[in-house]
């Protein structure tokens, strides 16, 4: 569970940290919409040395973003067999026996890792460098305007949060279950499908009563420090736009109308 | 007028057995209570009874003039506090700050005023040092006193504390009571502790032993403890001090004193006066 790299928040400090959450959570949607755009490879270069300047600013190191892509190179190569077999369009490339290679399934292929490649480094820039509740205050603001036809931001925020807090206490409790079930004779590694479902089912019954438990006790206690779903409530973290949040924004604009521009001139 | 008076209240959860028959008891402003019984004598259920976490069909209990009921629990919840037993499930913010800050978000404490309250309070449950620690990197003790400094700032004139130390270390239980009798000392604040410790309950005003949802016992603690007989009865634990004097009281010597201290003097009085 350790070596979950995609998404996680790496506590340091830098220019990209110390930004609203908000002013990153508008600039992953503009430059998402601006890895889109753009069918030249100059539109790319662009784009991406912009992104490689933000991941230096945030001082995350190329072997994340790598980390997080491994996942993918799987399906990416499937995608670049099933491409090669249906593209017939360019010119040959190469031919493998009697079967010809034609240069835009190469390309093709090519323009989806470059794509992915580039979403995943903005999504790594947002989640490593925002703490999970700045990001989940992020998120009750953009969802905000939905609050006019009832939508429960506040509820849904206090909901996430919530359970971001209890992903750890969750995690430990689930140790703690396999290890006195192994001291039971329960075996998860070995044996048979039927048997692991059944060593599976030792752990899950028991996670779930004791995280109903919970559930109630935290229920009691919200409700007990006057917590009232739908009630008017201060704040204690209040977000503020500063100077750099709308530079930052700027930029993100203007890497996007690049990239619709690059649609038509380059 | 006592600031809590409970009269006559019954609860039940399945509606075959009652957890709590027909109890009644006042409280006194500035008083510290303890509540003392078996598992399932009854006692986290009334603890969840005058804090209006339970609804009460059958009785009533009246806090500072306004009975407990559905119309008056913001106001009720305003005046009382209660710290749980589980460290782990009454941490709801994701970090100490956090933690002491959501009551505060609730009672509607502008924004800007916050900072200064959870540091006030942090300090005075001793945990000025960690306002950024997440939950899991705190011992139990240390959970239970975020709990304690949460409930302290919004100022209630009633703390409740339901098993509070029962699931922490020694160590972890030493430093939670400390902190119990230094706030027992506020004449501003009253006390409602349940517990099993019996030295606990050594310090407190006045005691009600509860068994099946009854109250056996209601007094002084010196008092309730005088009658070390009753209480083997329902299988409660008896104080050191009085398990001293029922066993010197075997071979016909009477102590007095409420302390070991005492007892000790009297003994060395005793052997020379014979």
């Amino acid at each position: 569970m350790n070596n979950l790299v995609f998404g996680k928040y790496i506590p340091i400090d830098s220019l990209i940290h110390r930004l609203d959450p908000r002013a990153k959570l508008i600039g992953l949607f503009l430059m998402i919409a601006a890895v889109f755009i753009p069918k030249s490879w100059i539109a790319f270069l662009v784009i991406g040395v912009m992104i490689a300047i933000a991941l230096l600013l945030a001082k995350i190191g190329i072997k994340m973003i790598v980390q997080s892509f491994k996942p993918m190179i799987v399906m990416l190569l499937f995608l670049m067999l099933i491409n090669s077999l249906s593209i017939k369009t360019g010119y040959v490339l190469f031919s493998i026996g009697t079967f010809d290679v034609y240069s835009d399934a190469i390309f093709n292929t090519l323009f989806v890792i470059v794509r992915l490649l580039l979403m995943i480094s903005i999504t790594t820039l947002l989640t490593a460098t925002t703490n999970p509740l700045d990001l989940t205050l992020g998120i009750e603001w953009m969802l905000k305007p939905l609050q006019v036809v009832h939508f429960p931001a506040h509820e849904v925020a206090m909901m996430v949060s919530i359970a971001l807090r209890f992903i750890p206490t969750i995690i430990e409790e689930t140790m703690r279950i396999m290890n006195a079930q192994k001291s039971r004779g329960v075996d998860f590694e070995n044996g048979k499908l039927s048997e692991k479902i059944s060593a599976i089912l030792s752990l899950i019954v028991p996670l779930f009563s004791v995280a109903f438990e919970r559930a109630y006790e935290l229920a009691d206690a919200m409700e007990a420090r006057g917590y009232v779903p739908g009630a008017q409530r201060t704040r204690y973290h209040v977000l503020k736009f500063n100077f750099l949040d709308y530079l930052f924004i700027f930029i993100c604009l203007l890497v996007m109308v690049f990239s619709i521009l690059s649609r038509f001139y380059l | 007028m006592s600031l809590i008076e409970v009269k006559d209240v019954t609860f039940s959860y399945n509606g075959t057995r009652n957890a709590v028959d027909g109890v009644s008891f006042d409280i006194e402003k500035g008083s510290y209570v303890t509540i003392i019984g078996h598992n399932g004598s009854g006692k986290s259920t009334m603890a969840k009874l005058i804090a209006g976490l339970l609804p009460i069909k059958k009785g009533k209990i009246v806090i500072d003039g306004d009975e407990v009921n559905e119309e008056n629990i913001a106001m009720i919840r305003n005046k009382l506090g209660i710290v749980f037993q589980n460290p782990d499930n009454q941490f709801i913010g994701s970090t100490v700050k956090d933690d002491i800050a959501f009551g505060l978000e609730n009672k509607m404490v502008e924004s800007e005023k916050m900072p200064a309250i959870i540091e006030e309070y942090a300090n005075k449950v001793g945990l000025s040092a960690f306002l950024n620690y997440e939950p899991q990197n705190l011992s139990g003790g240390q959970k239970q006193r975020v709990a304690i400094a949460g409930i302290l700032a919004m100022h209630p004139s009633i703390l409740i504390f339901d098993e509070a130390t029962s699931m922490l270390d020694p160590k972890g239980k030493k430093e939670i009571k400390q902190l119990m009798y230094e706030l027992s000392g506020d004449d501003e604040i009253t006390i409602i502790s349940i517990t099993h410790d019996i030295e606990e309950v050594l310090q407190s005003d006045d005691c009600i032993v509860l068994n099946k949802g009854k109250i056996f016992m209601h007094g002084k603690p010196e008092a309730v403890f005088k009658e070390p007989e009753k209480l083997r009865e329902i299988d409660l634990d008896i104080p050191f001090v009085e398990q001293t004097r029922e066993a010197f009281g075997k071979y016909k010597i009477r102590l007095k004193s409420d302390d070991l201290k005492g007892m000790v003097d009297e003994l060395c009085r005793y052997r020379s006066n014979h």
